[in-house]
């Protein structure tokens, strides 16, 4: 099992789901977090007076996989997420040792 | 014959289950404190400890405190019973209280107990005053009555009347802890029916108070001794039946004492309460519109009493309490403001206006009297009295005081907003079931102003300094209104402006102001959906925006909205993400707009006018469908610099290319030239896929077969198709034009495939004639690179002498240099050139860093000037 973790653009985020659920992935958790990395923020002057916005907004997906998924979920992502100009994210790998669904106890590749 | 605590259980059970039914709803919380009596009256009989202590003559009186001992026992409230002795508590009661209370633990129910003496409990009550609530709604249950009777009555002589003002200001802070904590019940979408400001809790300190300061027995008094009217009165017992009946399925749905309405209970107690879905409302959203209903009402009677009748409340602090004529209509009375006379109301009508416009005008509240004077005449606002000039210019003064969320908020809860604004009727108590929004509609809308009128409070100063920058803030505050006004369906923005339309026109509003309210409503979600769905680095996305918006002013304003809009929604709608994003939105459209090339309404009129003609120019060629993608793909700039007839040829051109690339022909390109007689040019036109370099390679070439690049135009669109316009010297040999258009199509179709070394043989070229032509620079070659006109690229702006090759000298470069042209614009004034580049680097962001910046600058200078 393995988690696949992406930092994408907001407005690329239904692109993204869609794709992932077109491959069988059955659930994902979005977040949206701001931070930076070779996109910075920006500086705004407004007035005479500096506004600095140091985080840029985006939205992180997390989603548990069987290892089997994991390079056609990978595709996906590169795929949809794409605009070809900085700031498109960034794909994380993860392994995952268990998963475990709280309701009915079961474990490993039947809780995903 | 079954023990009473069987008994108990037994009536208990078939209680519960006649409220499940349906058959006792109403009156359950009498029906369960006379059971519980029941109890305790068999079981004060029945206990051997009981009467033991009456023959010992040491007498006790049973009595229910708090909510028991109002009656208003909802099904997991606690029973508070106290066990009342004369003085000391006598050993042996400790046996009585365990037949009384034992069995009502087994039987799992909340108990709250003590036994104490008369004297205990007033030195209790007066360190603890919560402990002396419970005891100002002391009931008798069973027992030596005058018992009861002197504790009820030293409690009233020896606390009461000496800490009434201690009381009430304690009472005070905690309203204002019930606010900090549980909000405001009567607009939130889970609200806490007790606790919440506006549940259950408000009447109980309006019981509690008219206790302290009227020496009031029962609810009921507080109608016969004219504290309340019979009105009032009336819809305060509907309103509490309702919220108890509601507070009941709560506790039972949840199967413990809960107050807090929350979403997983509400569609079901819509459902028992018999609410249906009906005229595009859900059953839940009517159900939450009721109950909210409700407890504003009981909220704001609460409020009026207490700044009426409290000592320590805030009237107290002003004034002496003596009478102030503000006009000949109105006065003000210990910081309220009150109708002089309420027959004047009836032959002016507009006095109703324009007691709000005092009060706005004061600072200060109408008071409780005032109210009910606006409730009992609002049949007298009728059409005449909608479309008066002077009830329109009194609201419109309303809208711009500092304090107009205030007066807003007593028109809302009079009545009197929705009876001037009948079009806010269907929407005010509207509930939307979501997770998203915490008001409903009509609370929403006041709390939307009321963040615009304390925008100054903001920590973002950006906020504040924007404000300012309105000339007339007015179609701001009245967008804020009514922006949501046509929530009583799908597309409620769209509907929402025809309905302001109406309302403005109503007022008279200036004609070219109600444009800008409308707009605003429209368009309230435009930059938050913009900001949060599409592509803010793709300049055609914004520059869209930028036309809809159309002015820097409504830019400012929509921006405003947009963010209390999103804050008086909720934190899900309105937080440091979004913001980021809207911010980032807002900036792009100012400079678009401050710039004035892309989005001016003469931009947008003539890139209308262009797309038209288009249109006719390629005719059947392309469905309607087709031709929308075509211009879909077409970047703004391009739009507004090319004629149509150029660009039409130009889609014929690009149709041609995509069907040559959808053979897997990646490389392919067109290009086509046409003589211009009148100039004796030619115009190149050059389209193929677009990539870091392609430009370069074009320059080259024709740079190789002598023709010398007088003015060009390269644009990116916006599927990374390269279209290049040059507008070149003819072929200096005349006769073999045709031939030499043949070569420089295979020089680039062999430099595409890297079998032409361009650099090598331009180079060759130069040698030569650098001996016969080298002239001496006449001008000083400048380069700039700039970051501040634009948001999207990097502009490179280059000033230098005319010279065969110059073009690829410099695209050359800037490509060895990793830089990305994607639009340019290349001039030729004589010998001079100017060229400016739009530019970004190899991963599609602006030039930033000051080490870039320079070393772009120095080498190409270097370049240029070792000429």
């Amino acid at each position: 099992m393995k988690k696949v973790e992406a930092i994408i653009k907001p407005f690329k985020l239904d692109d993204v789901k869609e794709g992932l659920s077109a491959l069988g992935v059955k659930g994902l958790t979005v977040t949206e977090v701001k931070g930076f990395g070779r996109q910075r923020g920006h500086r705004e002057v407004y007035r005479g007076a500096e506004y600095q916005v140091d985080f840029v907004s985006k939205i992180k997906i997390e989603v548990v996989m069987e290892d089997e998924l994991v390079s056609d979920a990978v595709h996906v992502l590169q795929e949809k997420a794409k605009t070809g100009q900085i700031g498109d994210g960034k794909i994380f790998i993860l392994p995952v040792e268990n998963a475990i669904r709280i309701r009915t106890g079961e474990t490993g590749k039947d809780a995903i | 014959m079954t023990s009473p605590s069987v008994e108990l259980k037994n009536a208990r059970t078939e209680l519960l289950s006649r409220f499940s039914s349906g058959d006792v709803s109403e009156t359950f919380q009498e029906n369960y404190s006379e059971i519980v009596d029941h109890y305790f009256r068999r079981s004060v009989q029945e206990s051997q400890a009981g009467s033991l202590l009456f023959r010992d003559k040491k007498p006790f009186a049973l009595v229910a405190l708090g909510g028991y001992g109002r009656r208003d026992l909802c099904i997991h409230s606690d029973i508070d019973v106290l066990i009342l002795f004369d003085s000391r508590v006598p050993s042996s009661a400790k046996k009585l209280a365990e037949d009384l209370f034992y069995p009502l633990w087994n039987l799992g129910l909340d108990l709250g107990h003590g036994m104490r003496g008369i004297k205990d409990c007033l030195t209790l009550a007066s360190e603890n005053l919560e402990a002396l609530t419970a005891m100002m709604d002391a009931r008798f249950i069973c027992g030596e009555s005058p018992l009861y009777l002197t504790l009820v009555e030293r409690l009233d002589k020896k606390v009461l009347r000496k800490m009434a003002l201690t009381f009430s200001r304690w009472l005070e802070e905690q309203n204002q802890m019930r606010m900090a904590v549980f909000g405001d019940a009567s607009s939130l979408l889970e609200p806490n029916l007790k606790e919440g400001i506006g549940g259950l809790r408000d009447y109980h300190h309006l019981l509690w108070l008219a206790k302290a300061f009227f020496h009031l027995r029962t609810p009921k008094d507080l109608e016969y001794s004219g504290i309340l009217s019979h009105r009032e009165y009336a819809d305060l017992e509907n309103h509490l039946r309702f919220i108890h009946l509601v507070r009941n399925h709560l506790h039972q749905g949840s199967a413990r004492k809960n107050d807090r309405l929350t979403f997983d209970y509400q569609e079901r107690i819509a459902r028992a309460l018999s609410f249906k879905d009906q005229d595009g409302l859900l059953a839940v959203e009517q159900f939450l519109g009721q109950l909210h209903a409700s407890m504003a009402s009981i909220k704001s009677l609460h409020r009026s009493f207490v700044f009426t009748h409290s000592p320590g409340s805030r009237r107290h602090d002003i004034g002496s309490g003596h009478s102030e004529s503000l006009t000949a209509a109105f006065h003000m009375d210990q910081g309220e403001i009150h109708f002089s006379s309420a027959t004047a109301i009836l032959s002016d009508p507009l006095l109703v206006m324009d007691i709000f416009l005092e009060g706005v005008n004061a600072g200060r509240p109408l008071s409780l009297e005032s109210k009910r004077l606006v409730r009992e005449f609002l049949y007298l606002v009728d059409d005449p009295f909608r479309t008066s000039e002077r009830a329109a210019r009194g609201f419109l003064s309303i809208l711009k005081a500092p304090n107009a969320f205030e007066a807003l908020d007593q028109m809302l809860e009079t009545g009197f907003l929705c009876a001037f604004i009948p079009e806010l009727e269907p929407v005010q108590d509207r509930v939307q079931f979501d997770h998203y929004h915490l008001f409903p509609v009509g609370r929403h809308l006041l709390q939307t102003v009321r963040h615009l009128k304390t925008l100054h409070q903001e920590k973002d100063i950006l906020l504040a300094d924007i404000f300012l920058d309105l000339p007339d803030p007015a179609p701001l505050f009245l967008a804020a209104l009514f922006h949501d006004i046509g929530k009583t369906g799908k597309d409620h923005a769209a509907k929402g402006a025809v309905l302001v339309r109406n309302i403005l026109k109503r007022f008279g509003y200036d004609r070219k102001k109600m444009e800008g309210v409308c707009f605003l409503v429209h368009h309230h979600l435009l930059l938050a959906e913009t900001a949060t769905r599409r592509d803010l680095n793709d300049e055609k996305i914004v520059v869209q925006c930028a036309e809809r918006v159309g002015t820097i002013e409504r830019l400012k304003m929509l921006y405003l909205l947009s963010w209390a809009d999103g804050r008086a929604t909720g934190p899900r709608a309105w937080n440091d993400w979004i913001a980021n994003l809207v911010l980032e939105l807002f900036f792009k459209i100012l400079h678009i707009l401050e710039r004035g090339e892309l989005a001016t309404p003469d931009a947008s009129r003539r890139m209308r006018q262009s797309m038209q003609q288009v249109r006719s120019h390629i005719g059947a060629r392309l469905s309607p469908a087709d031709q929308e993608r075509l211009f879909d793909v077409m970047p703004p700039n391009y739009l507004i610099e090319t004629g149509p007839r150029a660009i039409a040829q130009h889609s014929a051109l690009y149709a041609g290319l995509q069907d040559t690339r959808a053979k897997g022909l990646d490389s392919a390109f067109c290009l086509e030239s046409e003589a211009e007689p009148s100039s004796g040019t030619y115009e190149v036109t050059f389209l193929a896929k677009d990539r870091a370099g392609l430009f370069s390679d074009v320059a080259g070439v024709l740079a190789l077969n002598n023709i010398n690049i007088l003015s060009a135009r390269i644009y990116t669109w916006r599927d990374g198709t390269a279209v290049d316009i040059f507008t070149v010297t003819p072929p200096v040999d005349p006769i073999r034009t045709e031939e030499i258009w043949k070569k420089i199509k295979r020089d680039l179709a062999e430099t595409f495939q890297g079998t032409l070394p361009l650099s090598e043989r331009l180079q060759q070229k130069a040698e030569p004639s650098l001996l016969s032509r080298k002239k001496i620079l006449t001008r000083q070659t400048r380069v700039i690179v700039d970051n501040e006109s634009s948001d999207f690229f990097t502009l490179i702006e280059v000033f230098t002498d005319d010279r065969i090759g110059l073009l690829y000298q410099i695209t050359h470069t800037l490509f060895a240099l990793g830089i990305d042209i994607r639009v340019a614009k290349i001039a030729t004034k004589g010998d001079l050139v100017a060229d400016v580049f739009y530019v970004l680097d190899l991963e599609g962001q602006k030039v930033l860093e000051r080490e870039k910046v320079e070393k772009i600058r120095d080498v190409l200078l270097q370049v240029l000037s070792t000429n």
